[in-house]
């Protein structure tokens, strides 16, 4: 039955910055003192970014995410929607957030509903976890060969640091925490409120 | 571009997926947020909400036989009676076994090996999985919308 009503409305809260590689291992040793797991998670991924267009307006985009690491997982489909206008003191970026696991056929299955593969990229770096949040230290590598995994650059000499948690609308508290999470990591790293639509097409 | 039919299905034997297919085409298995997609995908993709079909019934087991027989309906009329047989095991393999048991209750009206079954190389164990019933549903549902008398008989 398709969902009208009474879906859970997923919202990502999101706060980012990156370090130099050089800063890398102290930020990660400071991770693993403040945050819950023992041993944080590695993972490497490739994201394919897909956009629909469409009569009017901006395009779809769907990110389509699979792991290199364990190629049998599902891919994750991603839904991003725009930045919540509204209080400007409001400490992380926060936007509506669909995510959906799907079998392999996925980039077929995206292109026969008429979406084209914008760009992709590689990620690989540490997960670390405290309650809710989420925290990923990777860097990103462009792929040189479209489909070619093996063969990837490194876009920078930097680590993005995402800090996000994912909640239910209407969930305000998760920003205080935040902020006062990126608190405890300053200077070596300043977590920020970025604005997506000064780095989009 | 002409445009495309996109299904969506769901199915009580796996309640938290989700199937999409283009008939002929690529088919998804996708957890059940992809409904949620889909209404955020609605200024792209319209929703032909009078096409809907539904199929609903019971489902009874004999050894090692999963029959489902419901009633097929398409905007609350009525267009037809579905039967599902499910054996445990590689459909071509027991395929005869199957026809003898469908004949002991649908007598002569036995139909042919599924086309998704014929497609799929020999010799290896292929389980039938939801992506193969939802296309053979799929197949059916097509036909019973296009169904001029209600009633007739449609395999």
């Amino acid at each position: 039955m398709p969902i009208t009503s009474g879906t859970i409305n997923m919202m990502e809260y999101l706060l980012q910055g990156s370090v130099l590689d050089s800063a890398l291992e102290s930020l990660l040793h400071r991770l693993r003192g403040l945050c819950d797991n023992m041993e944080p998670e590695t993972f490497t991924d490739h994201e394919l970014v897909f956009l629909l267009k469409g009569q009017q307006g901006n395009p779809f985009i769907l990110r389509a995410r699979r792991s290199l690491s364990h190629p049998t997982a599902p891919w994750h489909l991603r839904y991003l929607g725009q930045p919540e206008v509204g209080d400007k003191s409001r400490h992380a970026l926060v936007r509506n957030c669909v995510d959906v696991a799907a079998s392999h056929s996925l980039p077929d299955f995206l292109n026969e509903m008429g979406f084209r593969m914008d760009h992709e990229f590689v990620t690989s770096g540490h997960i670390f976890r405290k309650g809710a949040m989420k925290v990923v230290v990777c860097n990103v590598s462009r792929v040189l060969v479209p489909g070619n995994t093996e063969n990837t650059e490194r876009m920078s000499l930097s680590h993005l640091v995402e800090l996000s948690v994912l909640a239910p609308a209407g969930q305000d508290t998760m920003s205080e925490d935040m902020r006062s999470f990126a608190e405890q990591l300053k200077p070596l790293i300043h977590l920020e409120k970025i604005d997506p639509s000064k780095q989009r097409h | 571009q002409p445009s495309k039919l996109l299904y969506v299905m769901h199915n009580s034997e796996v309640p938290l997926s989700c199937m999409a297919l283009f008939e002929g085409g690529p088919c998804l298995t996708a957890d059940t947020n992809f409904d949620v997609l889909m209404v955020k995908l609605k200024s792209h993709f319209q929703n032909a909400k009078g096409h809907k079909v539904e199929c609903r019934g019971s489902r009874y087991r004999y050894c090692d036989f999963l029959i489902k027989v419901g009633t097929v309906t398409m905007s609350s009329s009525a267009r037809g009676i579905s039967a599902e047989v499910w054996p445990e095991f590689d459909i071509r393999d027991c395929w005869n076994l199957m026809r003898e048991f469908i004949q002991s209750f649908l007598g002569n009206n036995v139909p042919e090996l599924p086309t998704v079954f014929a497609a799929k190389p020999e010799g290896l164990f292929a389980p039938a999985d939801c992506v193969d019933t939802m296309t053979q549903y799929l197949e059916l549902f097509n036909k019973l919308r296009k169904l001029q008398i209600p009633g007739s008989n449609v395999r």
